[in-house]
């Protein structure tokens, strides 16, 4: 189920809800429980509409999870060596268990079809559909045994409690990675208040018309002109094009970063941000920083640092940084696209820490910024754009060495066609409306606090109003995450 | 901090009552069987069972249920339109707002591809050598209105096609109807809201017909004297983007009255009229002309000449086809959408020493549906 359907607004959702607050006229304690039992069921149910098969790999991944950490804080608690080893083993085992669940179903294939075409064999396919949500849940369990055995987190020998932190629908099917210390707490003993309701309340407004307003009308663009012959295309297509990609994925993403965060404020849980603007940076170590923040914070916890992250010289840094960057591409699809996705950013990113970011912090913002769009773009391209050949032939085509010129009638009717759509698009991505929403945050006078009033209510509903229209006429409403 | 709270619960309490609304409406409205605005049967409730559960097809039935059931469809759906001409979009799922108030269904050059032409050509080809087919090749609305399309709008030239069918099938069969349109470009020769050509489009194409041909006949159509059978004509391109739009007028030629017709639809429906007055009330009106589609047809036109017509074709010479009338006693039409045997087999018989074969097609269409087995 998406959260940008009519099934999941109309259906799902009232349902749920109604049961999940009915709790609330129990004593505290019971409620609480009560909350864990609702949504535990409600989010197999969510995850069964779209997967009814793989639910049980999930449940599996729960269970083993949920063992590990407690046998691993057993062993820790013996205080000896010989626990501590055995800890060690047991974590080891859990992340072998994690990686074989993810390699088996997501990677397999890609092994399978570069062995042979690497060797000539004829190994058939496994040819299974990527259970959804799987590099998520896969990660948020991994980083609960880990910080179980780091002593950085609290073991959960409520299994109840535990399997809410791993099946949680809000941001079950595309982030953000919670990691388990984020919601400790709030697994237990979270409190739903109505300033925190009507808040996530807005932020799902505002999420869902990322994702229906912006990221679905901008990929219609994408869409078009990625069927094109790039050999023939003019420049202004070829970068109009890849732009709308790029407005798509971020709107698409962070929007559903902010559904996940909206829910999860409805519910009572305390999510991590997920993105910052990140089409505003002015490097590419910037651009990490502000994409994917959660992901980012992943790989720098438990792959970046353990390495040695930059603590053991600048060489050993650099490798730690191609290691991080080629498993976040792989972690983005299985392919040899994302692979080099990654490859590619790893590359900037140590250029940064050698000579370049040095050299950026002298010139004007505006150039690091177009440095990195620049980047950014190129490296869009390798993410959506398959096989060696097109791929070349959309970078000739951006650069103006397929000899098609700088535009065309069929670039400048997409441009006019899409014009406010692109602008009203380029504005959202900064932070402007952020910076005017805090500033009326912090108004004291009347006025100003009248003027929040009204926005903070009237906004969201023309969003929901809006977005509802988009919702039910969904001729293109595409669920980008179906690789990760 | 009260006022907060306050505001808090108005507004969340004004999401549930309304989202709480909808789910109950929704919940009890009867289900529409057909969108009459969108032209098309709407999903009905699936059979629930533990095979369709498994396998997720019951999920995917149902969300389509949903969607299409759900409340105020066509209004949330006119809305969505809405906010795109508020963005100056020019083009809506597929049909361009073109100058004037034209609707003008799109046609993207990537959308055809060099084998389907060759395949569809050779199938051309092999008509007019086994049997002298004349070729009517008609160019949509796209391809004759250009200035009427938004500015810069992207078509697929038909006149490619056209020059590989002119050189494929030589100049004895291919009769030019685009210069003959293109020369009428600012009158109605086609639609503003449907895809299809007006009888005065057709007319026009009758009239390079009659020059390729060199056929003779006492009846002179006169164009000033059409008559309006209708003036609230709402076609298929209002459909796709269901905006109150001014309606479309449908005329006819009333020479084509002039001699009493039979005309038999799938070899058992007998009429006495090309054209059929009940579609007039419904929203497919353009199936006045011949009774909307059919495979076969078969028109015995009055005029006693000897002479017999074949023609293979798509809906836009359902309204072509009562002016050739005049010149001939018999005429078979058919539409090779629903006939599946061998062509030879269903032709053959009807071909005899004054039997002409016309093949009439819009250049779209052309490519999608002309198809046939030798």
């Amino acid at each position: 189920m998406v959260f940008s359907s009519i099934i999941f607004l109309f259906r799902f959702l009232p349902f749920f809800l109604l049961l999940y607050f009915l709790a609330n006229v129990f004593p505290d304690r019971v409620a609480q429980r009560m909350k864990n039992v609702i949504l535990f069921l409600g989010s197999l149910v969510f995850y069964a509409w779209g997967e009814p098969v793989y639910i049980t790999l999930m449940l599996f991944s729960t269970v083993s999870d949920y063992l590990h950490g407690r046998a691993i804080a057993n062993c820790r608690e013996s205080g000896s060596g010989r626990g501590r080893r055995k800890a060690k083993a047991l974590l080891a085992s859990s992340i072998c268990i994690n990686l074989f669940v993810l390699g088996f179903f997501k990677y397999a294939d890609f092994l399978v079809g570069t062995v042979n075409f690497l060797l000539g064999t004829k190994i058939p396919l496994l040819g299974l559909p990527l259970p959804i949500g799987i590099s998520f849940y896969t990660f948020q369990t991994m980083s609960y045994t880990i910080d179980v055995y780091r002593g950085k987190a609290g073991v959960q020998r409520n299994f109840l409690d535990f399997a809410v932190f791993v099946t949680m629908f809000p941001q079950l099917i595309a982030g953000p990675i919670v990691k388990y210390t984020d919601v400790e707490r709030d697994l237990h003993e979270r409190k739903t208040d109505i300033l925190g309701i009507s808040y996530g309340c807005r932020r799902f407004a505002v999420g869902l018309g990322k994702k229906v307003l912006l990221a679905n009308n901008i990929g219609m663009l994408w869409e078009e002109i990625q069927v094109m012959d790039y050999a023939s295309m003019d420049v202004l297509s070829a970068w109009l094009g890849i732009t709308a990609f790029a407005l798509q994925i971020y709107f698409d993403f962070s929007g559903y970063s902010d559904m996940a965060i909206g829910l999860g404020s409805i519910l009572g849980f305390h999510f991590p941000e997920n993105f910052r603007h990140p089409y505003t940076c002015a490097s590419i170590t910037e651009f990490w920083r502000r994409w994917h923040i959660s992901l980012g914070s992943w790989f720098r916890d438990y792959v970046y640092i353990p390495l040695g992250g930059n603590r053991k010289g600048l060489g050993r840094q650099m490798f730690n940084i191609l290691a991080v960057w080629m498993l976040t591409g792989i972690w983005h699809g299985a392919g040899w696209n994302f692979l080099l996705w990654g490859l590619w950013f790893a590359a900037f990113l140590i250029l940064e820490k050698s000579f370049l970011g040095k050299a950026l912090e002298h010139l004007p913002k505006i150039v690091g910024w177009a440095y990195s769009m620049v980047v950014v773009l190129v490296g869009w391209v390798f993410f959506e754009v398959e096989g060696v050949s097109q791929f070349l032939w959309y970078l000739r085509a951006m650069f103006g060495a397929n000899g098609a010129g700088w535009y065309s009638d069929r670039g400048l009717f997409l441009l006019l066609e899409y014009f406010f759509v692109l602008a009203a698009a380029m504005f959202l991505a900064t932070p402007v409306m952020e910076w005017g929403s805090d500033a009326l945050e912090r108004a004291q006078g009347g006025a100003g606090i009248a003027l929040r009033r009204l926005l903070q209510k009237a906004v969201p509903a023309l969003l929901l109003l809006a977005s509802l229209a988009y919702v039910v006429d969904a001729s293109y409403n595409p669920f980008l995450y179906f690789r990760f | 901090m009260d006022d907060d709270k306050q505001d808090a619960w108005l507004a969340v309490g004004f999401l549930c009552a309304i989202m709480l609304l909808f789910l109950i409406v929704d919940l009890v409205q009867e289900d529409r069987l057909f969108s009459e605005n969108e032209n098309r049967v709407l999903a009905k409730r699936p059979a629930l069972s533990w095979e369709a559960l498994a396998s997720g097809k019951f999920m995917e039935q149902y969300e389509d249920y949903v969607s299409d059931q759900f409340v105020g469809r066509d209004n949330w759906i006119e809305l969505k339109t809405r906010s795109e001409l508020f963005l100056r979009k020019k083009e809506i799922n597929g049909v361009y707002l073109g100058k004037d108030r034209y609707l003008i269904e799109q046609h993207l050059p990537e959308d055809v591809d060099a084998k389907t032409v060759a395949s569809k050509l050779r199938l051309l080809q092999g008509l007019v050598v086994k049997y002298g087919a004349k070729v009517m090749l008609v160019p949509t609305a796209d391809n004759v209105l250009t200035d009427k399309l938004p500015a810069y709008a992207p078509f697929y030239d038909q006149d490619e096609l056209l020059g590989q069918a002119r050189s494929a099938v030589g100049e004895e069969a291919y009769i030019d109807v685009a210069s003959a349109l293109r020369e009428h470009a600012q009158e109605e020769i086609y639609y503003r809201t449907d895809h299809h050509w007006t009888s005065l489009g057709a007319y026009y194409g009758y009239q390079a017909w009659l020059g390729h041909t060199g056929k003779l006949t006492n009846v002179k159509y006169d164009t000033q004297g059409m008559e309006t059978v209708t003036q609230d004509f709402l076609g298929t391109l209002h459909s796709k983007i269901n905006l109150p739009v001014a309606a479309d007028e449908i005329r006819f030629f009333p020479e084509t009255l002039d001699r009493p017709v039979k005309v038999t639809y799938d070899y058992n429906t007998e009429t006495s009229s090309l054209y059929e007055d009940s579609y007039l009330e419904g929203k497919n009106k353009y199936g006045f002309f011949l009774d909307d589609n059919h495979g076969f047809v078969e028109v015995e036109t009055g005029y006693q000449n000897g002479r017999e017509l074949f023609v293979l074709k798509d809906s836009y010479a359902n309204c072509f086809i009562p002016l050739l009338t005049p010149h001939y006693e018999r005429i078979y039409v058919v539409d090779l959408r629903y006939y599946n045997g061998r062509l030879s087999q269903l032709m053959d018989p009807y071909m005899g020493a004054s039997t002409d074969v016309l093949v009439l097609y819009n250049c779209i269409h052309f490519l999608e549906d002309f198809q046939y087995y030798g």
